[in-house]
């Protein structure tokens, strides 16, 4: 072998550049971690929850307006308010977890597309101006600015689709940059999702925004004829979601272990796939199946669960992240990996 | 463009470099703690500690050199790469390339975010929990704003680390590698230099004697944010698809 190696070695080539040319398992230094993880809290988690039901509100306020359906309007008023106050509440837990809070407009200094928590920053921006006057349009159609009648006329005035179209795309962005913040680092759980991570946070925001909103409306007084087609729609998207999390198998294969086992998988199983995606999808399933309109406990409670499993998904997400970042035979795999 | 070649076969484990960078940067120490890893007792490059010297004590070959064991020391630092993660991921602008061609924090912009933490294929940059900033090696730019080399080059007793000017480096440790090949060494290779990788050649090189992930290096590091354009068509497809299906559920 040395005499290969040296013959080797005569040519010119083989003295740098041999990042292709290591065979067999690489080693590790005392098990000790390769790269660093991100050191996000719980702020996080909230931040990219609420930031997925935000967009996905708004999205399905604009979609009832422009498709002009009947008995849409208190979902579009619903819609509008509820992402509101969504995106108001997504950045204050954004800033509480920097490490200099009261520098968080640097984030607007520049755009880098090539950061994807500066186009994060600019989207929740840009949506959160489209989502505000939004949602002073419609303050200004119920009559809540009786005291400041030239601003209510000015707001009613507002060509409010134009502003709806590209907010309503601002708003998928925001749903799905998420995804694709965790996908582009080095975290090898994270980075070999690339694919999946963005359509799921994005599912997720669609899925828990449909739900909060049939939620909203079963409250209310009267029968929501809007209540079936919110109800379709969410059986869609969660069936989306579970074909997302089932496609993460094969996709990390090794490397998904810290997802899948242990505490963090039975997070997974039975928070998200049981509880936030199955059994809502049963239930809504058996009351479609069986022709009977579904009492609002069971919506309220279905549309918990979809929440509550929506929450659980970007914990355990979190969670997988820091385990597999600490892991350096798993960021070994992942190099070697395509 | 300026960088480091550190030549790990001139490396004796002294921790000179890891005391000059501390001195000079006023870094805090890091505690006591024995590890039990050879005398690495630093662990891993941190906010505080932005030279770090490791240790690995493995069996060699039987290669009749009636050496049985092979003490590696390599004193790791920021690469500086060419394609920096932390730096394309930084959304405040703070991490820069200064005109000497190395990467650098500016700590008067940074707002603590720690995106470029995870972005580092390294695992160097780290968050500072008392000053919330971002901070890891400067290769000394304000050493090198006044003409003299980083601390940790001046201090080191054996020239393993080397300052100047990347390209009289590189012919340089390529010399070394040859010279290392002549006499027996024939493990001896760059690690940094004419990489093929997406990161790109690194402007703090090495001169390693085995495969990288002995020293906790990564042995074909990838740019993380590769993934960016893949991950936001991905959305886009979702996007899509799922526009059309709710639109379909609200009609029918």
């Amino acid at each position: 072998m040395l005499d290969t190696m040296k013959s080797a070695s005569a040519q010119s080539e083989s003295t740098a550049g041999q990042s292709k040319q290591w065979p067999g398992q690489a080693s590790t230094y005392y098990g000790l971690p390769l790269i660093k993880g991100a050191e996000w809290a719980w702020q996080i988690v909230l931040y990219f929850f609420l930031g997925g039901l935000a967009g996905g509100a708004y999205f399905m306020a604009v979609l009832a307006h422009l498709l002009r359906l009947d008995h849409a309007r208190e979902l579009i008023r619903a819609g509008r308010y509820l992402s509101f106050v969504c995106i108001l509440a997504s950045p204050i837990f954004l800033i509480w977890d920097l490490g200099r809070p009261e520098r968080f407009f640097r984030m607007l200094r520049i755009l880098k597309l090539r950061s994807v928590m500066s186009i994060g920053s600019w989207s929740i921006s840009v949506f959160g101006l489209f989502c505000g006057l939004s949602t002073a349009h419609q303050m200004a159609n119920d009559g809540f600015l009786q005291g400041l009648p030239r601003l209510a006329r000015l707001l009613r005035a507002l060509p409010i689709k134009l502003i709806e179209v590209p907010g309503a795309m601002f708003g998928l962005l925001v749903a799905s940059y998420t995804g694709v913040l965790l996908a582009a680092t080095a975290v090898p759980i994270w980075a070999r999702a690339k694919h999946i991570l963005g359509p799921l946070f994005l599912t997720s925001g669609l899925s828990t925004a449909l739900a909060s909103l049939s939620c909203l409306l079963a409250c209310g007084r009267r029968k929501q004829p809007m209540q079936e087609p919110l109800e379709r729609a969410e059986m869609v998207t969660l069936t989306t979601e579970l074909g997302l999390i089932s496609a993460l198998v094969p996709i990390l294969g090794s490397l998904g272990k810290p997802l899948f086992n242990g505490r963090t998988g039975w997070l997974l199983k039975g928070g998200v796939i049981g509880g936030g995606l199955l059994c809502p999808l049963l239930t809504r399933l058996t009351y479609k199946l069986t022709q009977r309109s579904t009492p609002r406990a069971v919506t309220v409670g279905t549309s918990l669960l979809v929440l509550l499993g929506g929450l659980v998904l970007r914990y355990v997400w979190i969670e997988a992240g820091r385990t597999s970042a600490n892991d350096p035979e798993a960021t070994h795999v992942y190099n070697t990996l395509e | 463009m300026n960088g480091f070649f550190t030549d790990t076969t001139l490396c004796i484990g002294c921790k000179a470099c890891e005391v000059a960078c501390k001195q000079w940067n006023q870094l805090p120490a890091d505690g006591f703690n024995w590890t039990g890893h050879s005398y690495d007792n630093t662990v891993a490059l941190s906010s505080t500690t932005w030279r770090h010297v490791t240790f690995v004590e493995h069996s060699r070959p039987a290669d009749n050199t009636g050496k049985d064991v092979n003490w590696l020391m390599l004193s790791d630092v920021c690469k500086h790469c060419t394609h920096a993660g932390c730096m394309e991921a930084c959304p405040t602008g703070a991490i820069i390339r200064n005109e000497f061609g190395d990467v650098y924090v500016q700590p008067d912009i940074c707002n603590g975010c720690g995106y470029c933490v995870p972005s580092c294929p390294f695992g160097v940059i780290a968050r500072n929990e008392e000053s919330g900033l971002a901070a890891k090696c400067t290769l000394c730019y304000d050493r090198q704003k006044d003409g003299i080399e980083p601390a940790c080059a001046k201090a080191c007793p054996t020239d393993s680390i080397l300052f100047g000017n990347l390209d009289e480096l590189r012919e340089r440790a390529k010399q070394r590698v040859g010279t290392l090949h002549e006499r027996g060494e024939t493990s001896a290779y760059l690690y940094g230099v004419d990489e093929e990788t997406s990161v790109g050649d690194l402007n703090a090189f090495f001169l390693l004697t085995d495969r990288p992930s002995v020293y906790n290096l990564p042995e074909r590091p990838k740019l993380p944010q590769e993934n960016v354009l893949p991950g936001f068509i991905a959305s886009l497809l979702a996007a899509s698809f799922l526009t059309l299906t709710t639109i379909f559920s609200f009609k029918r």
